[in-house]
């Protein structure tokens, strides 16, 4: 202790400087706010031109769905423009093969392999006001080396669709798919990555998205010696629904707007979540680097994002989506996506997708089951 | 160009990842000794000999009938004929899953007439590899009657006049006359099936089911369904074509009129 000096006189004006500071902080922090707004907005500005959207065909629409008319009202001279992917390998060879949109929608288990790829960057999360609205588990799913690299939206399960008045499945087990009971009325989806994981979760393997050779080897023969059973192997939903829809198909791997859409026709359907869990993916906007839209980019994504946007899609599409506050008018949708369980994506509920480190030798062995 | 731009990323010059890539015969070696790809452009090979045929010995009487019969109407029935053109090539592969299913047209008539019971449907008629027989063969018939029919139409009258005062018999001069002047129409309206259909991959993705699985489809799923592989779905794609090039070329030469010979 010094001299000459009060201790009292000490704490106050320890408590004075903390006053000011907080005083100097909290100006500094509204004049921050104040700044950076005003900065997003003369970016905003200065962007021009349509922003240009690689998305699944169904969330198109120029004019403006209601996921992102906000957009469309706060920048009419900026409506999205459409092109689209019929999966992320389809959105990679297009991007690669020089098609440049600002932004485009893989699902979860491709983020890691977009962030290192040098196709894309980050996201401002602080350009995106509802962000803190957004499922937290699904918001760190969208994270590579802690920067924000997708913005999670919709989100669903794979799990098996089947009609309740012909099928009577003996376990609630992924093998439903390939019962040999109903043959030639079983539908499979066109995806590598997801039908040799499935086998692999069937067979009990310790990573079904990161098998060994001999795993692999496993996964494929079952599939092929299976395969015998399968009528279909759909890519497009409305395929799908179609072949459900008119008694062709009873069991499918379908996702949960299937589902949906299958009860609107008034048919007796089930969508089981089997024993191995359901496999859950969540969509996750990415900017590609070097976008001219940068801030537009955002404003698109920030509509996508709010409660409205996420009501209306679980209402009209089925899926589930990232912002917590939205809630279907559907009680079994609630029920069904567990839409009040923030980690109805993760385990004990459902294996959440993920990267897949030898993508491309699932897809040569995918080919080989489709082509035996 | 575009050809040559295929054959670099064949070859591995062109390469749709990032990162350095240089001239290899990999994708090339990998495909000649690969039992999946071979089999699979051997099913095709013999998906489109099976249609080409089929519809080539159909339209024949067909265009056979429009061309000598005598009908004043043969440009109306050639019209007939050529009306599904009018509409669009997916619409008219659409059309037959329609058709086809199990609720479809076939099935509802089948079960209305009290041949098969509601629940059990002719399954088969989709989804199948007869189901893309079937389309295929629809959606080029005039392709395949057309050619036939040119060649019927400037067949010369006066050959038959001829063999029939010289009392030949119809059929004989059908087998003599008429069959060998048309048999470069027919050729190229065999050609005119089997080149498409050996690449096909629309009809069957939407009406094949599994079992219609064809080498036109691995050669899309390489480009984009899978993980891209533009490198072997280049070797593939170039294969095809050289396999239709020297088809092209061996079928050529038999694509002038012969000279009949006198007996």
């Amino acid at each position: 202790m010094a001299e000459g000096h009060d201790p009292l006189e000490r704490r106050l004006s320890r408590e004075d400087l903390l006053r000011v500071a907080a005083a100097v902080g909290g100006a500094g922090l509204l004049a921050g706010r104040a700044g950076i707004a005003d900065a997003a907005r003369t970016q905003l500005l200065k962007e021009s031109g349509r922003l240009k959207v690689l998305d699944w065909a169904g969330y198109e629409n120029d004019g403006g769905q209601p996921m992102f008319a906000a957009y469309v009202k706060a920048h009419p001279k900026n409506k999205p423009q459409f092109s689209y992917m019929t999966n992320e390998a389809d959105a990679l060879a297009k991007i690669r093969a020089g098609l440049k949109p600002d932004l485009f929608r893989p699902y979860v288990g491709w983020v890691k392999y977009f962030a290192t790829s040098g196709l894309v960057q980050p996201w401002d999360p602080k350009l995106i006001s509802n962000f803190k609205y957004l499922n937290k588990f699904m918001v760190k799913a969208g994270q590579y080396n802690g920067k924000q690299y997708g913005i999670p939206d919709d989100w669903g399960l794979d799990a098996i669709l089947y009609r309740s008045d012909k099928v009577k499945p003996k376990q609630r087990s992924w093998n439903l798919l390939w019962d040999e009971r109903y043959k030639g009325k079983i539908a499979w989806f066109d995806d590598p990555v997801e039908n040799l994981t499935i086998a692999g979760l069937y067979q009990g393997f310790k990573n079904p998205w990161d098998q060994t050779d001999a795993e692999l080897q496993k996964s494929k023969n079952l599939l092929i010696s299976k395969k015998h059973l399968v009528r279909l192997i759909w890519s497009s939903e409305t395929e799908l629904d179609n072949a459900f829809a008119s008694g062709d198909i009873w069991i499918a791997l379908a996702w949960p707007n299937d589902w949906v859409q299958m009860k609107k026709k008034k048919l007796k359907v089930v969508y089981m979540h089997p024993k191995e869990k359901p496999i859950a993916w969540v969509g996750m906007f990415m900017l590609l680097k070097g976008t001219q839209r940068f801030h537009l980019a955002h404003a698109y994504v920030d509509a996508w994002s709010s409660t409205k946007s996420g009501t209306w899609l679980e209402d009209n599409y089925g899926y589930g989506h990232a912002n917590t506050r939205a809630r279907p008018t559907s009680s079994d949708l609630l029920r069904a996506l567990q839409l009040t369980n923030p980690q109805a994506v993760t385990l004990p509920y459902a294996h959440l997708d993920r990267d897949v480190p030898r993508r491309a030798t699932y897809a040569k062995l995918w080919d080989e089951v489709k082509s035996s | 160009m575009p050809i040559a731009i295929v054959a670099c990323y064949s070859f591995n010059v062109y390469s749709i990842n990032p990162g350095p890539h240089s001239f290899t015969l990999a994708a090339w070696h990998d495909f000649l000794h690969s039992a999946q790809y071979l089999a699979l452009f051997w099913k095709s090979v013999k998906m489109a000999l099976t249609v080409s045929t089929i519809i080539v010995l159909l339209a024949y009487p067909l265009a056979y009938y429009i061309a000598l019969s005598g009908t004043k109407r043969k440009y109306i029935l050639l019209l007939l004929l050529l009306a599904p053109f009018l509409t669009s090539y997916l619409l008219r592969v659409l059309a037959w899953k329609v058709i086809l299913g199990n609720q479809g047209v076939v099935n509802t008539f089948l079960v209305w007439t009290g041949l098969r019971s509601a629940n059990h449907p002719i399954s088969q008629l989709l989804y199948s590899r007869f189901a893309v027989l079937l389309v295929l063969g629809y959606v080029w018939l005039p392709f395949v009657a057309l050619p036939i029919f040119v060649s019927l139409e400037s067949l010369d009258r006066r050959l038959l006049e001829a063999a029939t005062d010289l009392g030949a018999s119809r059929w004989y001069a059908f087998r003599r006359i008429t069959l060998p002047l048309s048999i470069p129409g027919v050729i190229a309206a065999f050609l005119f099936v089997f080149i498409p259909t050996l690449g096909e991959f629309i009809t069957p993705s939407l009406v094949g089911g599994t079992s219609g699985y064809m080498y036109g489809n691995q050669i899309v799923d390489l480009f984009e369904t899978g993980f891209p592989d533009w490198e072997t779905g280049s070797v593939l794609a170039l294969f095809l074509l050289g396999v239709v090039a020297v088809l092209t070329l061996v079928f050529a030469r038999f694509l002038r009129a012969p000279q009949l010979k006198a007996t």
